[in-house]
C-alpha cells in the first residue's frame, strides 16, 4: 500500500506548510525583539530616510518572515529529497 | 475518501477539495453557541471603542511603545507581564483542553466565530443547504451572477469592517476613522487594513474547516491533553446499531433496527463534513451541530434523546467517570497559584523607574576640596498617568553629598526624564576601591511611588 509521501503533497499545501508556521514564528520573533529594541533605533544612521514607526515594525516583522521562510524551505526541501533519495532501490 | 488511478497505476490519495454544506440546526447547544459567538464578536467590534481616562481603553499604542489595558499602562519594561499571561493561555488552554474537550474549537476560536458568521450571511443571500448547493451546480445565468456578487459584496464589507477593527487596536479608532474619511491613510495603516481583511475574507470565505484540519496546530496536539475522562461528541452505537429506516409506528427491537434511523443529518449539519458514527475524529471540532441534530430527529421519532451526546471515554465504556483527577487538580493549581502571582505583582506594580549609568569617561574625579567624585547619568520613567514631582537622595558611604543642578525635579506622566548628577565622598569614608551606592527617588505628593537603584561609586583604593 502506498502511502503518500512528501513529494507528492499538493503545491498547494506544500507553500501553505512553508508560509503559516514561519508566519506565526515571524510574530513570536517580532513580539518579542520589538519589546527590547524599537525598531526605529535599529535604522542605520546613514539611510538619510525618516520612516513611520508603524513602517519600521512592518518592514521588522516582514525580515523575521522573510527568515524564517528561509528556514521552512529548507525544511521542506530536505524532506522531500530525502524521501525521494530513501525510496529508490538500492539506496 | 475517493482513490484514482494515476498513469503508473499506483492509487493517488490526493483529492481536491469539495465545498461543504452545513445545514441549518437548531437546539440546545446551537443557542449556546450563538450566544458564545455573538458575544465574542461583540466584544471584538466594541473594544476599540471604549475609552478610559481620556486614551482608547484597550490600545496597543506600537510607536510610542506602550500597551494601554484601561487604567494599567504597560511599558517595554513591563514584558514580563505579557510573557507571564502567554504561559497562562498555555495553561489555561490545557486545563480546558483537559476537562471540556475541544470546547474553544466549537465556541471561541476566531475561526469558528468568523466562520459562523459568514456562512449566516451566506445563509440568508443564497438560501438553505439544498438552495445552496442547487445555486452552485446552476449553470451561470444573471440571478446567480447577482446572488454571488451580493454575497461576496457583502463579505467584503464585513472583511474591511473587520480589518479596519483590527488595525483600531493598534491606533486610536477615532484617529483612524478621520484618517480614512478624508482618505488620508498612512501606506502601512492600508497595507494592514487590507491584509487583514483578505485573511478574514479568505479563511471565513472560503478556507473554513481547512483551517481546522490543516493549518491549526491545537487539532494536531490535542490528543496529548486529552485523557479518558476529557469531554468528548460520541455516537453511541450499542443503542444505535443496527442502522436502517423503518416507521415511525415500528419498534426498532422489533425489526432488529438499533435506534439510528440513517438519516444522515448528523452528516449534513458537520461543518468539517465528518460522520460522527464513524467514532471521534481530529477534525471534529465538537462543535455539538450533531447532537442538536439528532436529539430533533430523536424526538420526532419520539425515541429518547441522546443518541449523539457529550460524553467521555471511560463513560462510553461503561468505566467510572473522575472529574477531579491529578491531571485537572495540577492543572488547576498551577494555573490559580500563576494567576495569584501575575494580579499580586501587577497590582504592587510602583509606576516609577530609575535607571543609573555611571559615567566611564574617568574612574573618578578628584574636586577642588579634595573629595573624590563619580558623575552619574539618571533616567526617570514615571509611568504614571500624572505628572509628579520627585526628591532624589543617595547613600551608602559616610558623609556622601548629592550635587544636582537640577534644583527641583517634575516629570510629566509617561515621561522620560534624563539628568545628570555628582556624588561626592571623602576619601577616608571609601572602605574599598568600588563601594555600592544607593539612589532614592520619592514622589512628594505620593508616599508609595518610590524606587532605588543601586550603583557603583569608584574611589583610588587603598594604598
Amino acid at each position: 500500500m502506498n502511502s503518500l509521501t512528501p513529494d507528492k503533497i499538493p503545491p498547494a499545501q506544500q507553500a501553505i506548510s512553508v508560509l503559516w508556521p514561519s508566519f506565526l514564528t515571524a510574530i513570536v520573533a517580532s513580539g518579542v525583539f520589538f519589546s527590547a529594541f524599537n525598531p526605529l533605533d535599529l535604522v542605520p544612521f546613514n539611510l538619510d530616510i525618516d520612516i513611520s514607526p508603524l513602517a519600521a515594525y512592518s518592514i521588522g516583522f516582514f525580515i523575521f518572515w522573510m527568515l524564517s521562510i528561509i528556514s521552512s524551505l529548507g525544511t521542506l526541501y530536505f524532506t522531500i529529497s530525502n524521501c525521494r533519495s530513501l525510496s529508490k532501490p538500492g539506496q | 475518501m475517493a482513490t484514482s488511478q494515476a498513469n503508473t497505476g499506483e492509487p493517488v490519495l490526493y483529492e481536491a477539495h469539495k465545498k461543504i454544506y452545513p445545514r441549518e440546526v437548531s437546539g440546545y447547544f446551537t443557542r449556546l453557541r450563538v450566544l458564545s459567538l455573538v458575544t465574542l464578536l461583540g466584544i471584538y467590534y466594541v473594544t476599540p471603542l471604549l475609552r478610559w481616562n481620556g486614551h482608547q481603553a484597550i490600545l496597543f499604542d506600537l510607536p510610542a511603545r506602550k500597551f494601554y489595558l484601561f487604567g494599567l499602562t504597560l511599558w517595554p519594561q513591563d514584558f514580563i507581564y505579557l510573557a507571564a499571561l502567554l504561559i497562562l493561555a498555555g495553561l489555561a488552554l490545557f486545563f480546558f483542553t483537559a476537562l471540556l474537550g475541544r470546547i474553544w474549537c466549537g465556541y471561541a476560536c476566531p475561526q469558528t466565530v468568523w466562520t459562523e458568521a459568514y456562512l449566516w450571511m451566506e445563509r440568508k443571500i443564497e438560501g438553505k443547504r439544498t438552495q445552496r448547493m442547487k445555486l452552485d451546480k446552476a449553470p451561470t445565468t444573471a440571478k446567480k451572477i447577482r446572488t454571488k456578487a451580493l454575497k461576496h459584496t457583502v463579505w467584503i464589507a464585513f472583511s474591511l469592517w473587520t480589518g479596519f477593527t483590527f488595525v483600531a487596536y493598534f491606533t486610536p479608532i477615532d484617529e483612524l476613522a478621520n484618517k480614512l474619511l478624508n482618505l488620508s491613510l498612512g501606506p502601512w495603516e492600508t497595507f494592514w487594513i487590507l491584509f487583514y481583511s483578505f485573511a478574514t475574507y479568505g479563511n471565513a470565505g472560503f478556507m473554513r474547516e481547512q483551517v481546522c484540519k490543516y493549518m491549526c496546530p491545537y487539532a494536531r496536539f490535542q490528543s496529548a491533553m486529552f485523557d479518558s475522562d476529557t469531554l468528548m461528541v460520541a455516537y453511541h452505537p450499542e443503542r444505535g446499531d443496527p442502522r436502517g429506516s423503518r416507521r415511525r409506528s415500528v419498534e426498532p427491537a422489533s425489526v432488529g433496527l438499533g435506534d439510528c434511523i440513517d438519516c444522515h443529518v448528523c452528516v449534513q449539519v458537520c461543518p468539517t463534513g465528518i460522520d460522527i458514527r464513524d467514532g471521534l475524529q481530529y477534525e471534529c471540532i465538537a462543535c455539538s451541530a450533531c447532537i442538536d441534530a439528532c436529539d430533533e430527529i430523536m424526538d420526532k421519532m419520539s425515541y429518547p434523546r441522546g443518541l449523539i451526546r457529550y460524553t467521555t471515554e471511560n463513560s462510553a465504556l461503561g468505566k467510572a467517570q473522575h472529574l477531579l483527577r491529578p491531571r485537572i487538580m495540577v492543572y488547576a493549581g498551577i494555573l490559580l497559584l500563576l494567576c495569584g502571582m501575575l494580579v499580586a505583582h501587577i497590582s504592587q506594580r510602583v509606576a516609577l523607574d530609575l535607571d543609573v549609568i555611571r559615567d566611564r569617561n574617568a574612574l573618578y574625579r578628584e574636586t577642588r576640596d579634595g573629595l573624590i567624585e563619580n558623575v552619574y547619568t539618571l533616567k526617570i520613567l514615571n509611568m504614571d498617568s500624572q505628572p509628579h514631582r520627585f526628591q532624589l537622595s543617595a547613600d551608602g558611604i559616610d558623609g556622601l553629598k548629592l550635587v544636582s543642578d537640577q534644583a527641583e525635579i517634575v516629570v510629566e506622566a509617561g515621561a522620560v526624564y534624563q539628568m545628570v548628577v555628582r556624588l561626592q565622598a571623602d576619601e577616608f569614608n571609601l572602605e574599598a576601591r568600588s563601594v555600592s551606592v544607593n539612589f532614592f527617588l520619592q514622589a512628594e505628593d505620593s508616599n508609595h511611588l518610590s524606587t532605588v537603584a543601586e550603583a557603583r561609586f569608584v574611589g583610588p583604593g587603598k594604598t
